[in-house]
């Protein structure tokens, strides 16, 4: 195994794989909170579109992953602040329509891209210098925005009336929660892929949910498990040569299903069960 | 009417909804530094809408609001963080990882604005508005543990956490049994006393609170009476209201029907 790590492209996909399992899983922490796993799936179908739509152009691909993932949120939770419509609704009427203009983008080009299916299923081995800039320089952005306006995310988490009746911008930190989690999908489209990118988003938030009471340690569990299980899982899909994002959410689900199987909240549950 | 004091919230011929869907209608009422005001009325008379507007989450579609002698027809104004809001509130989902000190210290977050992290002095305020309530023995407790009765108090100390000057609580007693609701209000009395808080309570209970507010507010989308309780609880008002006979005896506020079946 450490014969694995002399070369360049596994140091890559095990950095690529860090920064995107420590990403994913802490912006999770606010998605599982705010009740918006469903936005994460829908964003990571509308920025397979826009990936799609760069190739059969010619363009970065990235760009226009990054402008239909925002477009996607934006709507979604104008619509929501409107009353127009429920955010699961919306969201899923765009994430059919993205999948169907991804599909179409793929079926007008005129030859079978591999590189396009990459980013559908994720291929973190392959991930190239350059993109591993962008990967870190996102991250570092999205962490650093997160860090900033914990607090505010915090609480608009758990009651986002009342952070706004208490004088905190709750309106503009929602929209730049969603911003943030099309940013993290967009981020980790190269690794994980578009349909695994949002169990990366949920089930390491939803693994350290189990586990405690406190949001602090909440979110360290969660970005501990989230790193662990994306790194281990590239190791494994080295060693056993299996596809990477299965690899890594796989893990993490095995590692979510124990910690439902152990967790403190269960087990007072059954205690509390049994009392009565 | 004159009073020499100045108001700390004015209402001025404010209406409050959506045109065709007004919630409530040119209400001018004062509200003074230091009240205990209970606001009453039936299901979907404006009593909300009255907590909302006060908190800035809706700003006047006619007339204006002035809280703390400013023109807030601009919602957000600063002054909003001096509002201390007690949410009509389900059972809060009991798993939510939260725990009793955390929650209480989202209170000092409005008042901290925007880039700034808590120090030791907003954890000292926090804790002292748990010792306020009672609940600083269960400050590293998860919230979702705490009965329901206990859950009130600590979204009471989050209010305080704000150091605020005005209490709003909307039906800060309902789902609780008759013992914890008693003691809530207890809590929020005691509070108006020791801090001096102007306090405006919503509920439904108008008996539990009728011998300890300055003044009933009584509303079906417009204002019915603003006045004390002696004032407002006569049959002729309430029934203007509630559209139901409405009896006082010398303890309780009972429908006629209830009182002849009874008597």
């Amino acid at each position: 195994m450490l014969d694995l790590l002399a070369y360049d492209f596994m140091q890559r996909s095990l950095l690529a794989a860090a920064m995107v399992g420590g990403l994913c899983s802490v912006i999770g922490v606010f998605v599982v909170l705010r009740g918006l796993a469903f936005v994460g799936a829908g964003t990571s179908h509308a920025a397979f579109a826009g990936v799609a739509l760069g190739y059969l152009m010619g363009w970065p691909p990235l760009l226009p992953a990054i402008l239909f993932g925002l477009a996607t949120v934006w709507i979604t939770g104008w619509a929501e602040e409107r009353g127009r419509m429920k955010l699961d609704v919306s969201i899923g009427i765009l994430y059919t329509t993205t999948m169907a203009l991804g599909i179409l983008f793929i079926g007008l080009m005129k030859t079978y891209n591999a590189e396009v299916y990459g980013y559908l299923f994720g291929s973190v081995l392959s991930v190239t210098p350059e993109e591993l800039q962008i990967i870190g320089a996102l991250s570092v952005l999205v962490l650093g925005l997160l860090l900033l306006f914990a607090k505010e995310l915090y609480f608009i988490a758990f009651d986002q009336e009342m952070a706004e009746a208490s004088g905190v911008p709750a309106r503009q930190i929602f929209f730049l929660l969603l911003t943030l989690v099309a940013l993290t999908v967009v981020v980790s489209l190269k690794t994980v892929g578009a349909i695994l990118v949002f169990a990366m988003i949920l089930i390491p938030a939803s693994t350290a949910y189990q586990l405690t009471h406190s949001l602090a340690a909440l979110t360290l569990y969660s970005a501990a498990i989230g790193i662990l299980t994306s790194v281990a899982g590239v190791v494994m899909s080295a060693l056993w040569d299996v596809p990477s994002g299965p690899a890594i959410v796989l893990l993490a689900t095995t590692v979510f299903f124990i910690s439902v199987f152990f967790s403190p909240k269960r087990v007072r549950r059954a205690r509390l069960a049994h009392s009565h | 009417m004159s009073d020499p004091r100045e108001p700390i919230i004015r209402f001025d011929h404010a209406s409050f909804g959506f045109p065709g869907l007004i919630a409530l209608k040119d209400i001018s009422l004062d509200i003074y530094e230091g009240e205990f005001v209970g606001v009453i009325g039936p299901n979907g008379s404006g009593k909300t809408t009255l907590c909302r507007a006060v908190l800035g989450l809706l700003a006047p579609v006619e007339g204006h609001l002035h809280i703390f002698d400013c023109a807030c027809d601009e919602l957000r104004c600063h002054h909003r963080a001096k509002i201390g809001y007690l949410p009509q509130k389900g059972v809060v989902d009991r798993n939510f990882p939260v725990t009793v000190l955390e929650t209480v210290m989202m209170g000092r977050y409005g008042a901290l604005g925007l880039f700034k992290r808590p120090r030791r002095k907003d954890y000292d305020i926090a804790l002292e508005a748990l010792a306020q309530v009672g609940m600083e023995s269960h400050k590293d407790n998860a919230l979702g543990h705490l009965s329901g009765g206990q859950q009130q108090r600590v979204f009471i100390a989050r209010a305080l956490a704000q150091q605020p000057k005005v209490l709003i609580l909307d039906e800060p007693t309902t789902g609780l049994d008759i013992t914890t609701q008693h003691n809530v209000i207890e809590l929020v009395q005691h509070l108006h006393d020791e801090l001096q808080l102007t306090v405006l309570l919503i509920t439904h209970d108008i008996n539990m609170i009728r011998s300890r507010v300055d003044r009933l507010v009584l509303l079906k989308t417009r204002l019915f009476a603003a006045a004390p309780p002696a004032d407002v609880l006569k049959p002729e008002i309430l029934h203007q209201v509630y559209g139901k006979d409405l009896v006082i005896t010398e303890k309780d506020l009972v429908i006629v029907e209830d009182y002849h079946h009874h008597h």
